[in-house]
């Protein structure tokens, strides 16, 4: 509980960190409309892949240096040392960070979809993608910048973007079957499964990652 | 005796003399086996019914995308062994194979994409199976980008050799994307359980195919992997002596 406190705390004072992606993806979200002509039909459109890329770039964003005060102060090299669990510590960062950015942004979603299509049912359908694929997202783009933790945050992003894409195919066609009316939790429970496995697997493998950085 | 064979064969040394044994053989059954099957395949084989003369870009099409799964699944095994049992040659085979696996995997795209105009009328379709073997083609670009980065080499080793097992779900994605997703490609034609759908005439030279252009890139891999013990063992006496 201490060291959720602690990262939450950290995360908290680094403002920029938490509300710059927060406040890019409500940008692109309310330039969207801009750039279409003001037609319902037009709106809905191109909306949701906007919405899920958008996501996805905030994620990258949020991960950008979330290891990289830790690397330079020596804080990750103690931790290690330490008999606290590493994995453990890594998984809870990545969870405040999710708690702190991504559910927001989840949030954010479901008011955006409000406001562009006046649909509730369907908004209220994209609220648990967007929560679900956000914390993927994260652990994603976590692992990559571990991977180039000192290294610039673009590779660890073209690295692991990649592995970001089969989520996005997902995304979609929940999306197709939500419109269409045909039950979505199969896909729900399939992002669901995913996650499971990711961030159970993750923390383990970035952690020897930021091992074989310190070695 | 497998053990010690195994044990004498990891070492750098060793796999550079031994090597050069066999690279001949490799190069000129393999070589044999393709032109002997491409031709068979290309001039010899029945057109197909409904696509024509088209067709026949499978006997470069279906190796290359198959070859381009295999690499990355031998990478996999090199990547386990390395972090495993810390065999220095397993980490020279994984960036030895990287830029071959991105060689094969974009002759795939490009001759599926050749194929796709006269079969489907695009040469793109953002279809499951078409889009996965583009994130396999984006990841082995990561991949050489990972290792590029770091200018010592264990460390690089260590890195690259994680996110080849992370990206191996790719794997079974690109494989299963025909029967996951409805999608422009047709399930697989030869399978380890089924009888194979398609016609003996156009199969066997299929099969030739495969086992020739596999035993090309074979070689292609033994000389890159070569490549890759002059550059980080050329201080060793043996590899002056080699040369």
């Amino acid at each position: 509980m201490k060291i959720f406190y602690l990262e939450h705390l950290k995360l908290r004072k680094k403002t920029r960190n938490w509300l710059g992606p927060i406040l890019v993806f409500s940008l692109i979200m309310i330039a969207y409309p801009l750039t279409v002509e003001f037609l319902q039909t037009n709106l809905e459109k191109g909306f949701y892949s906007l919405l899920w890329i958008s996501i996805l770039l905030s994620m990258m964003l949020a991960t950008e240096d979330i290891f990289l005060e830790d690397f330079s102060d020596g804080t990750l090299e103690q931790t290690i040392i330490s008999n606290s669990s590493f994995p453990l510590l890594i998984a809870k960062k990545i969870f405040i960070y999710w708690l702190m950015i991504g559910v927001p942004i989840s949030f954010l979603s479901f008011l955006f979809s409000l406001s562009l299509t006046q649909d509730f049912n369907l908004s209220l359908s994209i609220f648990p993608l967007s929560v679900v694929s956000s914390y993927i997202f994260l652990n994603l783009f976590v692992f990559g910048n571990a991977l180039s933790l000192n290294k610039g945050s673009v590779l660890g992003a073209i690295i692991t973007m990649p592995l970001a894409l089969p989520v996005l195919i997902i995304l979609g066609k929940s999306v197709i079957a939500i419109e269409f009316g045909i039950n979505y939790v199969e896909f729900l429970l399939l992002l669901l499964g995913i996650l499971s496995i990711i961030i159970t697997i993750v923390p383990f493998i970035i952690s020897y990652v930021i091992k074989a950085h310190l070695e | 005796m497998i053990k010690r064979f195994i044990h004498q064969f990891a070492s750098p040394k060793t796999y550079l003399f031994q090597v050069d044994k066999v690279y001949r053989y490799i190069l000129y059954i393999s070589l044999i086996i393709y032109s002997f099957s491409l031709t068979w395949g290309l001039l010899f084989t029945p057109e197909d019914f409904v696509q024509g003369n088209s067709y026949r870009i499978i006997y470069l099409h279906v190796p290359a995308s198959f070859i381009s799964q295999s690499l990355y699944a031998i990478m996999a095994i090199a990547s386990i062994t390395y972090l495993i049992w810390r065999v220095k040659l397993a980490a020279y085979f994984i960036i030895a194979i990287a830029p071959i696996g991105a060689m094969t995997t974009f002759i795939a795209l490009i001759s599926g994409s050749i194929w796709g105009i006269p079969t489907w009328g695009t040469w793109w379709q953002w279809d499951a199976r078409i889009t996965s073997t583009l994130i396999l083609f984006i990841m082995y670009l990561g991949l050489i980008s990972l290792h590029n980065s770091f200018s010592n080499y264990e460390k690089a080793d260590k890195l690259l050799s994680w996110l080849v097992i992370v990206g191996f779900v790719n794997i079974p994605i690109i494989k299963k994307s025909v029967d996951w997703w409805s999608t422009l490609h047709q399930s697989a034609s030869i399978t380890l359980t089924d009888k194979p759908s398609i016609d003996p005439s156009m199969l066997y030279p299929l099969i030739g195919c495969i086992i020739g252009f596999f035993g090309l890139i074979i070689c292609l891999v033994i000389l890159s992997s070569k490549y890759q013990i002059f550059k980080r063992e050329r201080k060793k006496s043996w590899v002056k002596e080699y040369v």
